[in-house]
């Protein structure tokens, strides 16, 4: 009889643990999923928030790179030299200049030179006690004594107001080609001698004139400029240009 | 005195955006001018002297932050402002597309008398500047032409909501 009745009640037992851990798992997974879900959350939330600070650290490196060429550079050249930041551009589109954070009360005069371990940017055209215009070579209201390197023609660099630069007054016997370096003569009393300027794109010999007309690139990229370096001191020649010259007398 | 020291300072705005935001835009080159959209503005719905003391100002922030040296701005922008003046009655400047046709005409004619100006100032040929006009003077005149409804639109919201003097803004006016 006992047998008997176990064995009529044990599957209503058997329904009813099955149905209660079903419910019960239900709930369980019910409950683990949202758990899961905030947890979620809230790593997409720590996710965005590593991003972010990736990317921090990433801009903080790549500034801390460009900060460490430039004083390196600064080093390099063997006189003073202020750096400062561009804070803007030239509002129309006619003119090349920008706005850096350095002024008169940082020792920023006009016509000073603009450099970056690049090569040449521009001189300063407006000063104020605590900010500074700066012409850019490509304006073509800048002009600045230059030489071909490889065969030390004169010319001088003037702006096209794109991002390109003509060489004005390039004898026409001198035996210029594309991809010859162009670098600052240091005649002009405000750039260090042996800055490059820019590499050589077009060489033209039409007519019978006593020039030719060649056209030459940047050395440095002027639309994504961040840092720059401003000539305070006397300009003296490079020191790299100043020991070839050292080595070529002792030999 | 409101009147004046809010649209200064707008233009102070204008300027900051034009020199930092837009200027590092890949459209930098033919970027819309919108401190000469707010010359424009000003011509449609300031009175000759103040509005003219106005765009003088404007145009002197332009040539304080720019490389040239020649002050064509300062001179520019007060000629732009009472020539649009003259447009001032004769059309109804409430319709989008005049909106654009007349940021569109203004940009190119200030494009040109710049042109027109440097050759004439500068010492030496600036004939390489003529292709200019059709690689960024058309495409940013037709940017600041597509910009101009925009613009005046707001600052009509702008004038209404700050004076509370309804007909004071141009589409309003008519």
């Amino acid at each position: 009889m006992d047998a008997l009745l176990m064995e009529i009640c044990s599957p209503f037992q058997k329904a009813s643990t099955f149905v209660i851990k079903t419910v019960h798992g239900a709930f369980q997974e019910y409950l683990f999923f949202f758990h899961l879900q905030k947890e979620n959350v809230m790593l997409k939330q720590r996710i965005t928030e590593l991003q972010k600070e990736n990317h921090q650290m990433k801009e903080m490196a790549l500034a801390n790179e460009r900060l460490k060429r430039l004083l390196e550079f600064r080093e390099k050249i063997s006189t003073s030299a202020v750096a400062a930041e561009v804070i803007g551009q030239d509002p129309s589109s006619w003119f090349r200049s920008m706005t850096i954070n350095k002024g008169e009360k940082d020792g920023v005069r006009k016509e000073m030179a603009v450099i970056s371990p690049e090569g040449v940017i521009g001189q300063i055209l407006k000063t104020s006690p605590y900010h500074s215009i700066v012409l850019l070579i490509t304006d073509y209201n800048s002009a600045i004594d230059s030489i071909v390197q490889r065969t030390r023609a004169k010319a001088i660099v003037e702006g096209l107001g794109e991002n390109r630069c003509q060489l004005k007054y390039l004898l026409r016997k001198e035996e210029v080609v594309v991809g010859d370096v162009v670098v600052t003569s240091g005649l002009s009393g405000n750039f260090p001698k042996g800055l490059m300027v820019g590499e050589i794109k077009k060489v033209e010999k039409h007519g019978h004139g006593v020039f030719q007309y060649a056209e030459l690139v940047p050395s440095v990229d002027l639309t994504k400029l961040e840092e720059v370096l401003v000539i305070t001191g006397s300009s003296l020649p490079l020191q790299e240009e100043k020991g070839k010259k050292t080595k070529k007398t002792k030999k | 005195m409101k009147r004046v020291i809010l649209p200064l300072f707008v233009g102070i705005l204008f300027l900051t955006l034009q020199t930092t935001l837009f200027a590092s835009l890949p459209i930098q080159r033919v970027r819309p001018d919108i401190m000469l959209i707010l010359t424009l503005y000003l011509a449609l719905s300031y009175p000759p002297i103040s509005g003219g003391i106005l765009a003088f100002l404007m145009g002197f922030l332009m040539d304080l932050f720019s490389g040239n040296s020649f002050g064509l701005y300062t001179l520019s922008r007060p000629f732009l402002f009472y020539v649009a003046q003259l447009f001032k009655d004769r059309f109804y400047m409430g319709d989008f597309s005049f909106q654009f046709f007349f940021g569109f005409i203004f940009t190119l004619f200030e494009g040109l008398l710049i042109l027109l100006l440097l050759n004439a100032l500068n010492p030496g040929p600036l004939g390489h500047l003529y292709p200019l006009f059709f690689t960024f003077l058309l495409p940013q005149s037709f940017f600041t032409g597509l910009i101009t409804p925009i613009l005046f639109y707001l600052f009509n919201k702008g004038s209404s909501l700050l004076s509370n003097q309804h007909g004071m803004g141009i589409g309003e006016r008519a």
